[in-house]
């Protein structure tokens, strides 16, 4: 049926996503002798998880070595930015070849 | 961040969370390989937590690092700012819009292109200046998206440089926008300073925090709106907001200077370090809300310690948040008569000192709330080690002894505002680190009494 209602030509509400995309790092079928560094924002039971994990990795890579979370600091509150921002150059002196990032939960 | 450094990672995500980190994911550009834990930490028995780790969450954080990269989930192709998506009649536009989860449930105002117009009138800049890519979708805070989003929200035109000055405050890094989606679910206020208030009709007297008057409404819906479509905070069916329980959109709030003015108290803007009669906007996030807080008599005493009680009763639980960030600002907004009869023997300084002093909690209540939450390994000793408390924290051992709800007296923030016929106040108390006080002159357009003269 024909209406004479108004029509409106509405804009796109959103705006551009300007994401600067980064591929995937190279993946490491063996952890012997690498180093796994843990960064942990001291919330949701990382005390008792990460430890799990580590020994749940060692089990099947027993010369994997693990730079702990108290290494690095807490990245997440009150020194978010500063604690942050000295990651890399942190990853970079213990040789990290892999990471593990948590807890969002 | 790791992976960008060429580091293959692996994420540690509760199940609940698994759509945040998608729109996380995409918005950094970044690919993320995940192990799950199922359900939440926090209630899980050391037998229950110990079999999840082992059985999911370990073997996952596994095949992250040594199995298949993860993939690039941004492969969306959207349309150019600016462009028409759609042509239709209001109510095709409502459908439209609110399933494409573009609206927040209400209906909007269509945003065309003359309805836009008008807005930009209201700045000298382009609109497609960016004032910041915002977390957590990595979207554009563009002037244009600034204007489209307050027309949808309902604000008139000339409200256009608040706005703008909105986005510039909650686009300051120390703001971290990129938090408003946490869980206990904060809202962010806006507050206006400045002789802006008068001149777009802001409601700073009775029913100051109800809907009703267009400016604090508008405004009010509008951050939210901002929040839910370029950010990306959206609540189920869409994804990046777990807020738990959550909140729905505060109205902005606006001071009653002349009151203040009137018996000698500095306003808040200048609280917040600008000039007498300069237009300001703050965004504060807000959390909790006291009860109302009525108060008698006519000394000052009575009726900061009053405050003292109410807030101190309200806001105890959740001041370990802000132990374990070294921040946290209540925000007090003092009814006029009572701001009146505290002014005449005390200062602003003298208030939040008082406040300081007499609200307290003991060591092992705020250590109890702290584990409640998230943080098992909560301790003061760490904290003040740490430096992100002050000594005093840690005194002495006994963990009955008192230690200070607000941790300095300059977070203490006071704004004169609501029923000056009534004794009533109410406090806001921010979350923390997240949302802190955060202020931005409004930038008027070079024409603006006369554009504000051609709207009247």
């Amino acid at each position: 049926m024909a209406t004479n209602e108004p029509k409106y030509d509405v804009l796109w509400p959103l705006s551009r996503k300007a994401v600067k995309r980064t591929a995937a790092a190279t993946r490491l079928p063996d952890l012997n002798d690498k180093v796994v560094a843990e960064l942990w924002d001291v919330i949701f039971r990382g005390e008792t998880i990460y430890p799990l994990v580590r020994e749940y990795i060692k089990k099947r890579f027993p010369r994997v070595k693990f730079v702990p979370y108290n290494e690095f600091g807490n990245f997440h509150g009150a020194r978010e930015h500063e604690v942050s921002a000295t990651i890399p150059d942190k990853l970079k002196a213990f040789k990290a070849d892999a990471a593990i990032v948590g807890i969002g939960a | 961040m790791v992976e960008r450094l060429g580091i293959p990672t692996a994420s540690i995500i509760g199940s609940g969370f698994l759509k945040q980190a998608e729109v996380i994911t995409k918005g950094v550009g970044v690919p993320l390989a995940i192990g799950v834990y199922p359900g939440a930490p926090m209630v899980d028995s050391e037998a229950e937590l110990k079999r999840k780790v082992e059985e999911e969450l370990a073997p996952g954080i596994l095949r992250g690092l040594t199995g298949d990269a993860p993939p690039d989930l941004n492969t969306e192709v959207e349309p150019a700012p600016g462009a028409v998506v759609m042509s239709g009649t209001y109510d095709e536009v409502q459908e439209h819009f609110y399933k494409q989860l573009w609206t927040d449930g209400l209906p909007i105002v269509p945003p065309t292109r003359s309805r836009i117009d008008a807005f930009l009138k209201f700045t000298d800049r382009n609109e497609t200046d960016v004032i910041r890519v915002l977390p957590q979708e990595g979207r554009e805070g563009s002037i244009l998206s600034i204007a489209i989003t307050g027309v949808m929200a309902g604000c008139r035109p000339e409200y256009m440089p608040v706005l703008i000055a909105i986005i510039e405050a909650m686009s300051d890094p120390k703001y971290r926008i990129e938090d408003s989606g946490s869980t206990p679910g904060w809202e962010p206020v806006v507050i206006v300073n400045g002789p802006i208030i008068k001149e777009l009709d802001f409601n700073y007297g009775q029913g100051m925090m109800r809907v009703g008057r267009q400016a604090n409404t508008s405004i009010g819906r509008f951050v939210r709106m901002y929040l839910r479509n370029i950010c990306g905070f959206r609540i189920p069916p869409g994804a990046g907001d777990k807020g738990s329980i959550g909140q729905s959109f505060l109205v902005a709030m606006a001071e009653d200077e002349d009151s203040a003015r009137a018996f000698g108290w500095p306003s808040y803007g200048e609280d917040r370090g600008f000039k007498q009669r300069e237009n300001i906007v703050t965004v504060h996030s807000v959390v909790a809300i006291t009860s109302p807080m009525y108060s008698g008599g006519d000394d000052a005493k009575t009726h900061v310690q009053q405050w003292a009680e109410v807030i101190a009763g309200s806001f105890t639980y959740w001041a370990h948040t802000g132990f374990k960030t070294g921040l946290w600002s209540p925000l007090i907004v003092a009814g006029p008569s009572i701001a009146g009869v505290i002014a005449k023997e005390w200062t602003k300084a003298q208030v939040r000192q008082y406040l300081y002093e007499h609200m307290k909690v003991t060591a092992e209540r705020a250590t109890h709330y702290a584990r409640m939450t998230s943080t098992p390994t909560f301790s003061f000793e760490n904290l003040v080690r740490d430096g992100i408390l002050p000594p005093d924290y840690t005194a002495s051992k006994d963990p009955e002894r008192l230690v200070n709800i607000v941790i300095d007296p300059e977070m203490v923030e006071i704004l004169v505002a609501g029923d000056p016929g009534r004794n009533q106040s109410r406090a806001y108390m921010s979350n923390h680190v997240q949302g802190p006080p955060t202020s931005r002159k409004i930038e008027l357009p070079k024409k603006w009494k006369d554009l504000l003269g051609a709207k009247k």
